[in-house]
Order: C-alpha cells, then sequence, then structure tokens
C-alpha cells in the first residue's frame, strides 16, 4: 500500500481507481481458477457431454465413469498404452524424487560453498562457472548430452577405439535408465542462484561465532545454517519438482523404453492416438485404431484426457501447497550479479 | 591428538587458528567438487563439443569423420530450415511482447492489497497448473468443433467459425495467447518488490509524487536486476521452445508451427545427427546475437 496516497483515499478518482486495480486483480484470479474449473468439470461429464456444442457449465449427469477408463487404459487398449497409467506415474515420481535428492544437496553445498567458505577470486570464478550456462541457449548441448547418456565420458554416437587396438575403449551407458534423467540435472544452475542470493543474506557472524565454537565447516552447515534455510529449501523443491516432474523433450531423447517412461510421454501417447482418432469425434473415429475405437464406443473422449491433465496436475498441485508459506521468505534473488 | 584431547586441552591461540584455517580452506572445496563436476561434465563440456561434433559426420554406426561445414551446407539448401527459423522468431518476439509486461504491473499492483488480501491473491494467481496438463485444457479450448473458444466465436460474438490452431496464419499468435494472462515469474517480482522500504514510498509522497511516477522511480529501477534476468531468461527461453507447441500442434498445420528445436527433434529422430547438432549450433548464434544486443542495450546499470 505504498502507491495510492496516505492522505485523501476517501477522494472519488483515488476510490475509483482503487477499485479498478482490485477488479483487474479479482479478474486475473478469475482467470487462474477456470482451468481447473473446466477440468475437472469436464472429467465428471459423459463423452458425449463433453463434446456437446454449447458447452455445459455444470455435468448434467455427473460420473466418474472417464476417471475409471483411463486407470484401466491399458487393459482397453493395449496398442495405446503398454503398461498401466500407475506404472507410468511411479516412472515419474522416480524421477523426481531421484533428481531432488541429488541435485538439491550438491547444489546447495555448492552454493553454500561460494556463498560464505570460498573468498576472493575463487569466489567470483567459481561463481560464473556455475551459472555461466545460464546466460547461454542450453539447447545447443541437448545433442551431445544424449549421446553422453548412452558413451560416457564421449559425446559421440560411438565410442572409439584404444590408440593402437581394435577394442573401443569402455564406456558408461546410463541412455534408457532411469539415471539418464536424474544424473544429468545433478546441478541446477538456477537452484544454485536462489540458494546463493539466500545464503548471502545470512549474516557471516552467525557462522563466525559457530567457528568459535568448534565443530567442522559441515557441521555448522548442517546445524546452523540448514534450520535457517528452510524457506529456501522448499522453494527450491517445489520448483524442481515441478521442472522434473514436467520434463518432456529429454525423457523425450533419452527415454526409449515405455516400461520406464514418465508420465508426461503417455500422455503424449495418448493424446496422439485420440489425435489421430479425429480430435476424439466419435464419428469420425470410424477410421482409427481399434483401441480407440473401443475406448470411445465406452464412453472417453475429452473426459479423458481432462482426467490425465488432471492425474499430471495434481502432485505439482499438493507440493505447491506444501511450499506455500515459504514462497515469499524464500526467494532472495537480485539478478546476476 | 584424539577427539577427547581435542575438547579438554585449549590449544594454543595463534597456531590453532592458522591450523584451523589451512584445514578449512582444504575441507571447504570438499562442498563445490561434487557440483563441479556435474555442471563440467553435463553443462559445459556437451555445449563445447557441439561446435566440434556439428562438424562431424556423427554416423549412428562406423567411425566419427570429420567433414568440415557439409552439415551446414545441406541445412542450408533445406527450405524447412528458414521456415523453422522464421516461426521460431515470431513465436519468440511476440510471446515475449505479449507475456513479459504483465505479471510486472500484476506484482506491482498485489503489493497495493491489504497483506491478507495480497496473500490470498498470491496464492490464487501462482497457482500452478502443470504445463502438460496445460497442454490437455488449451487443445480442448481451442477445438474446432466443440471448444469453448469457437463457442465464443460463433455463439456469443456470432463471427464464423474459427480455425485457431489449423490456421497456417494464426496458429502462432493462438499458442501465445494462454500466456498472456496465465504464466509468468510473478514471484521475483514480488520478492523484489517486498524488499523495498516503504519510507522511498512515504518520501516521494512528501515531495509530491503521484501513482505513476512512483512507480517509474521507485518501484521499477528497484526492480531491475530482477528484470533484466528474467527478460534474458525470457529470450533465451521463448527461442528453445519446443513442449508447448509440440503437444498443441506437432508442428502443424504445414510446419507453421515447427519451431527450430522441433525440427532438430525430428532430424535426431530420423538419425541425422551431424546435422541436427550443426542446426542446434546456428541457433546457438541466433540466440547470442539476442543476448549481445540485450546486454548492450542492459549495460549501464546504475545500480552498480
Amino acid at each position: 500500500m505504498s502507491l495510492f496516497p496516505t492522505v485523501g483515499r476517501k477522494q472519488l478518482g483515488v476510490r475509483i481507481s482503487w477499485w479498478l486495480v482490485v477488479a483487474f486483480l479479482a479478474f486475473g484470479v478469475f482467470m487462474h481458477l477456470v482451468p481447473f474449473y473446466i477440468m475437472i468439470t469436464t472429467s465428471i461429464k459423459p463423452a458425449t457431454e463433453a463434446m456437446a456444442m454449447p458447452p455445459t457449465l455444470w455435468p448434467r449427469q455427473p460420473t466418474f465413469a472417464a476417471w475409471g477408463l483411463v486407470l484401466k487404459l491399458s487393459d482397453i487398449a493395449k496398442s495405446v498404452l503398454s503398461q498401466p497409467l500407475s506404472k507410468y506415474f511411479l516412472n515419474s515420481m522416480i524421477m523426481t524424487f531421484g533428481t531432488m535428492i541429488l541435485s538439491i544437496p550438491v547444489t546447495s553445498l555448492a552454493a553454500y560453498a561460494v556463498s560464505k567458505l570460498i573468498k576472493g577470486r575463487a569466489a567470483k570464478n567459481l561463481f560464473i562457472f556455475f551459472i555461466g550456462t545460464l546466460m547461454l541457449p542450453g539447447i545447443v548441448s541437448l545433442i551431445p548430452s544424449f549421446l553422453l547418456t548412452r558413451n560416457f565420458p564421449f559425446p559421440l554416437p560411438v565410442a572409439p577405439n584404444i590408440p593402437g587396438t581394435d577394442v573401443a575403449f569402455p564406456t558408461l551407458r546410463i541412455w534408457n535408465t532411469y539415471w539418464a534423467v536424474i544424473i544429468p540435472a545433478g546441478f541446477s544452475a538456477g537452484n544454485f542462484l536462489l540458494f546463493k542470493g539466500y545464503f548471502d543474506g545470512i549474516p557471516d557472524s552467525i557462522i563466525n561465532a559457530a567457528r568459535v565454537d568448534g565443530g567442522s565447516e559441515f557441521n555448522i552447515f548442517r546445524r546452523i545454517i540448514l534450520p535457517m534455510s528452510i524457506p529456501v529449501y522448499a522453494v527450491v523443491a517445489y520448483f524442481t519438482f515441478g521442472a522434473t516432474w514436467d520434463s518432456y523433450l529429454w525423457p523425450l531423447v533419452v527415454i526409449q523404453d515405455s516400461a520406464i517412461a514418465p508420465l508426461t510421454l503417455a500422455i503424449r501417447r495418448i493424446s496422439d492416438a485420440f489425435g489421430a482418432a479425429g480430435t476424439t469425434n466419435p464419428l469420425t473415429a470410424v477410421g482409427a485404431s481399434a483401441g480407440i475405437s473401443e475406448l470411445v464406443s465406452q464412453g472417453l473422449s475429452w473426459n479423458g484426457l481432462m482426467v490425465l491433465g488432471l492425474l499430471q496436475a495434481i502432485p505439482t498441485f499438493i507440493f505447491f501447497i506444501i511450499a506455500r508459506e515459504y514462497l515469499l521468505k524464500g526467494v532472495k534473488i537480485q539478478g546476476l550479479k | 591428538m584424539s577427539v577427547g584431547t581435542d575438547v579438554i586441552e585449549p590449544r594454543p591461540a595463534v597456531p590453532a587458528v592458522e591450523g584451523g584455517r589451512t584445514r578449512r580452506r582444504w575441507l571447504n572445496w570438499l562442498f563445490v567438487i561434487p557440483a563441479i563436476l556435474f555442471q563440467f561434465f553435463w553443462g559445459w563440456y556437451p555445449m563445447v563439443i557441439a561446435i566440434f561434433l556439428s562438424l562431424t559426420n556423427a554416423p549412428i554406426r562406423g567411425a566419427v569423420t570429420f567433414r568440415g561445414i557439409e552439415n551446414y551446407v545441406r541445412l542450408a539448401s533445406d527450405p524447412l530450415v528458414p521456415m523453422a527459423f522464421r516461426v521460431t522468431l515470431i513465436y519468440g518476439i511476440l510471446s515475449i511482447i505479449l507475456t513479459f509486461i504483465i505479471p510486472i504491473i500484476t506484482a506491482i499492483l498485489l503489493m497495493e492489497m491489504p497483506p491478507k488480501t495480497m496473500r490470498v491473491m498470491m496464492i490464487l494467481w501462482f497457482l500452478p497448473l502443470s504445463g502438460i496438463a496445460s497442454t490437455l485444457f488449451w487443445q480442448y479450448l481451442y477445438n474446432e468443433k466443440f471448444g469453448i473458444f469457437q463457442y465464443i466465436a460463433t455463439a456469443v460474438l456470432g463471427l464464423p467459425p474459427q480455425a485457431f490452431l489449423s490456421s497456417e496464419r494464426l496458429v502462432l499468435f493462438w499458442l501465445i495467447v494462454p500466456g498472456i494472462i496465465m504464466y509468468g515469474p510473478g514471484l521475483y517480482y514480488i520478492a523484489g518488490l517486498q524488499g523495498i522500504p516503504k519510507s522511498y514510498y512515504e518520501a516521494a509522497e512528501v515531495e509530491g509524487a503521484g501513482f505513476w511516477r512512483k512507480i517509474w522511480t521507485i518501484s521499477l529501477p528497484r526492480l531491475r536486476p530482477i528484470i533484466s534476468m528474467t527478460l534474458l531468461f525470457s529470450i533465451i527461453g521463448s527461442l528453445q521452445e519446443f513442449t508447448f507447441p509440440d503437444l498443441m500442434t506437432r508442428g502443424g498445420p504445414n510446419g507453421a508451427s515447427r519451431t527450430v528445436v522441433m525440427y532438430m527433434f525430428t532430424l535426431l529422430n530420423n538419425g541425422r545427427i551431424g546435422d541436427s547438432t550443426a542446426l542446434a549450433v546456428m541457433l546457438f548464434a541466433l540466440i547470442m546475437v539476442f543476448v549481445l544486443v540485450f546486454r548492450l542495450v542492459f549495460k549501464s546499470d546504475p545500480d552498480v
């Protein structure tokens, strides 16, 4: 409450503009709630009502049929989805929590050291080394990174031979495993920036006091800094969860086996199949694959895709609810300098 | 020295501090070494190697041989490449023009609300809808036969049926519309605004500054480092767009929404690893031009 004048708030002009601001913000909030409303109501509509014109505001006959059908998708249409949906969900969970468990300690310890332990030119150079990749388009490393998952440490399609022999160098292969998603995300430059911004705000005197009392730097970090830094950990955990849970291009490149594919790739397959079936219009679905026609005849159309969307959205949503108290306290970023 | 004696016996002051410092300094690097390894092998190393890889044939089987600029020459004669660059440029520039400013305005206005209202509004405003889930939602809204947008266009506004995502001319515009109000780095702006002391505004008011003047002379300058950071990330990010157009349109109709990264993925799927990398390097160069222009414009920072 600083832009509007503190004196003369009762004046007509000030009041009108105040309410205009409120109206704008309320409209924005409303627009953010619309997707949730439409997705939830559509997911409990019967298939034909989900494609009714004009669209209905509230389902005439609410039914959870679509939820049941989506959860049994792989039984009905094996050609569309080879694994049960719960398997894809589990795969996403493994990749997401694996990334969080690896990346958050690695990134935060480095940020703490650069912020508080290492001084002078070394700290400056490390900072540039850590966040430099943020300022460059990361897409250029997509294909070398993909090749690295196949032949680590050679970013080549085929590992070279050991000079003078016909034997190829031994390489580490994480391609087409959960590790292919987890390991490359072991350090996150964006999260480094968040952590460093937060640690910079902790007074050095606290750490110096702890040093006088004795104890290793790691113990100081664990006993004193960590409890003070819960907000930034909550924010980073939420961001990391959201980003990995929704990661799409990278799994598309490194995960081939559908038994370990994340939910995002399953959604791609399903929406593809429905797209081929005339965008889920039963009348044009005649030429579609047997599995899809079967699903459509059992009552699955856009209501089912909305169920899928909700399944994808709910975990991020839960994480947001957990982290919401910390969102403002945890972000203390001051730009790239 | 055992742990027990270490605690009991007070050590001579100077050597202990000296010894402690060297011990600490060496151990400090244990904090950063894992991150250095990850950032090197999965950050810088593949980035640098991409340039070399783009100059080879990079076959799926057989030896890798150096081919000079052959990949680039082949891409130059591919009509789909300039088309993808055109789509990327339009998409990137249009999305920054249409989506960058509103989150800043929103954050500034949110700060005007009483604290409790602001908290509730902020939480509702930042309610996350998973990006993948949102593609399903927007596809539904954009459906030509029974989508809500078609309903609004025909029944409410009385227009002829719209093609939406099947329109070659407007598909990019329709792809950007969801971003106008929905997503943005608003959290960073609010965090930045919270750090501005109230006294600044009070002092400005005593000097006779009004609503706009306070925004222009206090809020925006104080947000400048954060705005310059988010703008840089938006430029880099929007020119590398893949997920949203891929899920929404698969690049259609007739490649009218096929971005460079989508074409890279197509090339990769066809086993043309060298060409795909060369295309990535071309996109890298294009984005770096934007980044350099951005740095020139934002160079004179009054705060530093």
